[in-house]
């Protein structure tokens, strides 16, 4: 390129100011939001990677494959004492247990919930935690050593200079000092584990554990094995069958390799494997946002060439002049490719600017932190800006060195690059509108489902409740006194106890119920134990029978044993899994042989769980007191805030050395579909932009062609065509290609969002109406792009048409 | 058939003022056929796309008929140029993708009665000016006397009663000029009123008055003796 090729350059910038802005503007925006959905991507894609030597790391999960079971599936969990039993078949195995517990913080009789792990003394050849102070291996060979991580050094002691210091910590069973023997640097936020202290497991099975420590089939804490290479991980999990048979068949039975399986999933690959009943894929999610990052910055790629060829037209005669002058082809096709990397390399670094700015409206949106690494992005927008450059420049370079001089220069009409050039363009349109029209598709279809999640009916009015998770740490006596004095408070109107709540807290305990005159174990049910008012204060519809009450001293299932007979109330899906064709009929009916169940009531599915998880079938069992593992609800009239900080202050009087650990049930239900909100969010800003790219491409497309078409414009108007007629022709020619794009729109959009709606087991139907009110949207689109110009073209005089060259 | 009184025309474009129109006034009768000369950039050009309402005037009026043109909107000049006017240019200005006989019938289709037996006027049309046989061509693959033919046939195809011709034999050669002029005079001589842009002083001899312009001022107006 010589001084002139600048000067040309800087010229026909500046000259063409509009097509310039919306040239690189366009490019930058597909380039930005190709940029900030490949940091969200890398992100999420990079869980764990920031531990040494993290590639040798597996999770042991646990396979779960009963018959009739809807708990089957994978988990990341395994039984407590897993790792001993392994360690004893498997001398030199290297492995931890994280067994996150929880512990209280005492600080002058006051208790604060901090996240501590319980983790085995091989837990720093494992994962290797990058250490502020102290040697994390040596802290752990003491059990009444804690380590903290930097952020807990400075909120217990005001620096990270905590080593030797003392906390008080209650971890479940009674309070102990614990010594202060290293400060690990706070964990990064791509990671799922989630720890600020560390203190050594027990050995054998913790006190109130001891049920289930050692029970094969049951999960509590999370098993990490590392490996020196694949093959040897390979080599252990191969010999896992074995270990299954030899260990879990007392529980499990003859066939325990059959029922159960141990597996390793790397541990960076955790974070993307849905867990057990999980349908939705996380995965899957990931591929379609960095697919729409890919595609909106491709859309700005070919709008770029698109406008770049048509323009290359209008550039004839420059060009012809040039090759008048002496140019040589070679010359031409470097003038012009030069010219589109440096403006790629404008458009790159004005992407950098506004992926800057707008990564906080990214990470307000998506709950993320993300940062842009300059020391990668800077060089590998240098290259995108020489490869798009050399693509996007190539072809109008080529194309308009080939024009003929002398026809050029003796025609009246400067060359559009021809019919070809006009069906590729008109390809182009198609193409970037298709794009558009499922983004548009999708959003419509997401924000319907998002919406939906918030406002489903779940069984239960799911506003003015308050969650209060915090009941277990009470003692029993506590909690009966807690329940009483929440209850009195005037703004509360109802609470329920049980050992689960909206939100899903509490226990997981399914059970077979055996149905009389049929083989096998029978259908598994989810069993929730419910104390008194639970049914009232969600507000449960009952649709037959009655639900628990203390006139019926029967209901009372405190202290029975399990082969007694108990009363039961089921949910709506249960009546169908235990066979009986209406909730009429269940009533009265007993079940289960060794372990009668009597149906008293039939209630409508409450949804407490997560909607990618499917309605469970549920049965409810009533403790007039002392229910295990108990969560509160409580149901208040008037404002949230008053009714929490009534609750709280309650708490306080009463337990203050009990960390008090309560929310509102809406948010903790929508906690429960959080990432899918986030997803929406940035697939949502994705859209936006693409489709907005996709306008520039259009505006700029259509004023080409307008200005193209002024002379036949001009010449329509002579004989006698009206304004409308103009308008009506030149906003037709942009209604074909973007109907055709609907035609290919559709199907994609469909199969897209069946596919991600097939994630939730409490979904919205995928209506047509999503479809045609995005096709609606795209032409509405469409035609307000180009209107404006050809009403300015359509009313330009005649005269000045036909002068026009 | 047609006054013009008072007519002007100025472009004020980049605070350069050019007076294109001063102070015409102009009667053409029906069925006459007009030539105007004058100097380039005397403004014959502008006089006739005024003439052809494709371009307003600052200030006058122009009467056609009984009808004061400049008090027309743009939608009813439109179809005031629909049904009364054919223009011919000196560049043809068919349009490229359109076929001959697409072009020709582009002559009707802004016209409201167009309705019966349009593809036999624009044959009709095309017979007369010896270019059906070309039917099927793209403007470009016809020669020039060709296209201008062309272009004669769809300013003719809607029987305007005014044809206007901006140096129709400009980029001809003389043999096609000449075919040319022996189409218009035979129009005329069928009752079209033409008004003509020429710099031949022959083709301006076909014509029964010559006008003279000179920086857009009418300086002659000749009515040749029959
Ligand atoms: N669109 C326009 N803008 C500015 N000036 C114009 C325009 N059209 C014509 N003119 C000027 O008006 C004058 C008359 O032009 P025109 O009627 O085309 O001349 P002619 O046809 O006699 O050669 C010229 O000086 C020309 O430069
Ligand atoms: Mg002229």
């Amino acid at each position: 390129m010589n001084r002139f090729a600048f000067l040309t350059l800087y010229r026909s910038l500046t000259r063409h100011r509009l097509y310039a802005a919306l040239n690189i503007g366009g490019l930058a925006v597909g380039i930005a939001v190709f940029l900030v959905l490949g940091l969200y991507v890398r992100f999420e894609t990079s869980y764990e990677t920031w531990l040494p030597h993290h590639d040798q790391v597996y999770i042991v999960q646990t396979v779960v494959n009963m018959p009739d079971s809807p708990v089957n599936g994978a988990y990341p969990n395994t039984m407590g004492g897993l790792l001993e039993e392994m360690k004893a078949d498997f001398p030199g195995l290297t492995g931890t247990r994280i067994n996150g517990v929880g512990a209280t913080v005492l600080r002058g009789g006051i208790g604060t919930a901090e996240d501590l792990a319980w983790v085995d003394a091989q837990f720093f050849e494992v994962m290797d935690l990058p250490m502020v102070q102290g040697d994390g291996a040596r802290a752990l060979a003491d059990p009444s050593n804690v380590l903290i991580d930097a952020n807990m050094a400075r909120k217990y002691f005001g620096s990270t200079d905590a080593i030797g210091q003392t906390l008080t910590l209650n971890i479940g069973a009674g309070t102990a000092p614990y010594r202060v023997a290293g400060i690990f640097a706070p964990l990064p936020r791509n990671t799922d584990l989630k720890f600020t202290m560390l203190t050594r497991i027990p050995n054998g099975a913790p006190k109130g554990n001891e049920d289930w420590w050692y029970h094969w089939s049951s999960t509590s804490v999370n098993t990490y094995l590392r490996f020196p290479n694949p093959a040897a991980a390979k080599a252990f999990a191969a010999r896992m069958p074995a270990f299954v048979v030899r260990h879990g068949a007392t529980d499990l039975g003859a066939d325990a390799d059959k029922m159960m399986q141990l597996t390793l999933l790397p541990l960076t690959d955790l974070h993307l494997t849905p867990a057990g009943r999980d349908m939705a894929s996380m995965r899957q999610t990931i591929i379609t946002l960095g697919v729409v990052g890919a595609l909106t910055m491709l859309i700005a790629i070919v709008n770029y060439v698109n406008l770049a060829t048509a323009r290359a037209g209008l550039r004839a005669r420059e060009v012809a002049m040039r090759k008048v002058l002496g140019a040589s082809r070679s010359m031409l096709v470097r003038q012009f490719t030069g010219e589109a990397i440096l403006t790629t390399a404008l458009a790159a670094l004005v992407a950098l600017a506004l992926a800057e700015l707008g990564l906080p409206l990214v990470n307000a949106a998506a709950g993320l932190a993300l940062s842009i690494p300059y020391a990668t992005v800077v060089p590998a927008l240098l290259v995108l800006s020489i490869v798009v450059g050399i693509g996007a420049g190539l072809y109008p370079a080529v194309l308009l060195s080939r024009f003929p001089a002398a026809a050029v220069l003796a025609s009246a009409r400067s060359p559009g690059g021809g019919r070809t050039g006009a069906r590729l363009r008109e390809m182009l349109v198609v193409f970037q509108f298709a794009l558009a029209t499922a983004f548009i598709t999708g959003t419509l279809v997401l924000v319907a489902q998002t919406r939906h999640l918030r406002q489903a009916d779940l069984g239960f009015a799911r506003d003015g409740l308050i969650v209060v998770k915090s009941m277990a740490g009470l003692s029993e006596g506590q909690q009966g006194t807690m329940r009483e004095a929440i209850a009195s408070l005037p703004i509360i109107r109802a609470v329920g106890i049980a050992d689960s709540a909206a939100g899903g807290f509490g226990n997981n305990n399914d059970n077979n119920i055996e149905i009389p005159g049929r083989p096998g174990y029978g259908p598994s049910l989810r069993e929730i134990v419910v104390g008194r008012g639970f049914f009232a204060t969600y507000g449960a519809r009952v649709i037959a029978g009655r639900v628990f009450d203390n006139q019926h001293g029967a209901d009372d299932s405190y202290g029975t044993k399990s082969k007694d007979n108990r009363a039961i109330v089921i949910n709506r899906t249960a009546v169908g899994v235990l066979g009986f064709r209406s909730a009429q009929e269940a009533v009265g009916k007993t079940l289960g042989k060794g372990h009668p169940r009597t149906i008293i009531g039939v209630v409508d599915d409450m949804r407490f769980f997560s909607p990618h998880v499917p309605m469970e079938a549920t049965y409810y069992t009533y403790w007039s007191h002392d229910v295990g593992a108990p969560v509160l609800t409580a149901r208040y009239a008037g404002r949230m805030d008053a009714a929490m900080d009534a609750v709280r202050d309650t708490w306080r009087k009463i337990a203050p050395e009990v960390p008090f650990d309560a929310a509102p049930a809406n948010q903790e239900l929508a906690k429960l579909f959080e990432d899918d909100d986030h997803a929406a969010n940035l697939f949502t800003i994705g859209s936006v932009l693409a489709v907005l790219i996709g306008c520039i491409g259009l505006w700029g497309l259509a004023s080409f062609n307008t200005s193209r078409r002024v002379k036949e414009i001009g010449i329509r108007k002579a004989l006698g065509a009206s304004s409308r007629d103009v308008v009506k022709l030149l906003v037709g020619q942009f209604l074909r290609p973007v109907l055709i794009a609907n035609v290919i729109a559709w199907p994609l959009a469909w199969v897209a969002m069946r596919q991600w709606l097939a994630g939730f087991s409490d979904r919205i139907a995928l209506s047509p109406l999503y479809f045609v009110a995005a096709t609606l949207l795209a032409l509405a689109i469409a035609v307000l792009t180009v209107i404006a110009q050809s009403l300015r073209a359509a009313r330009a005089t005649p005269a000045w048409a036909l002068h026009h060259e | 058939m047609i006054r013009l009184e008072n007519i002007q025309r100025r472009y004020v474009s980049d605070e350069v003022e050019t007076t294109a129109l001063a102070d015409i006034d102009l009667d053409v009768a029906a069925g006459e056929f007009v030539a105007i000369m004058g100097p380039s950039g005397c403004g014959k050009s502008t006089l006739l796309n005024t003439l052809g309402t494709v371009d307003r005037p600052t200030a006058g009026r122009y009467l056609f008929g009984d009808r004061d043109l400049v008090a027309l909107n743009e939608a009813e000049l439109a179809r005031f140029r629909a049904m009364t006017l054919g223009f011919v240019f000196q560049s043809f200005n068919l349009i490229d993708e359109l076929t001959i006989a697409e072009n020709v019938e582009l002559g009707l289709i802004y016209r409201k009665d167009a309705g019966g037996d349009r593809k036999g006027r624009v044959a009709a049309a095309m017979d007369r000016v010896g270019i059906s046989h070309r039917a099927r061509h793209y403007p470009h693959q016809l020669s020039g006397g060709q296209q201008q033919r062309a272009a004669i046939a769809r300013a003719i195809v809607g029987k305007p009663k005014l044809i206007l011709a901006d140096e129709p034999t400009g980029n001809l050669d003389s043999e096609n000029g000449q075919q040319v002029m022996d189409i218009l005079t035979s129009l005329n001589a069928d009752g079209a009123t033409i008004i003509m842009v020429t710099h031949s002083p022959s083709h301006a001899d076909i014509a029964r008055r010559r006008i003279d312009m000179l920086d857009g001022r009418i300086v002659a107006s000749l009515a040749r003796a029959i």
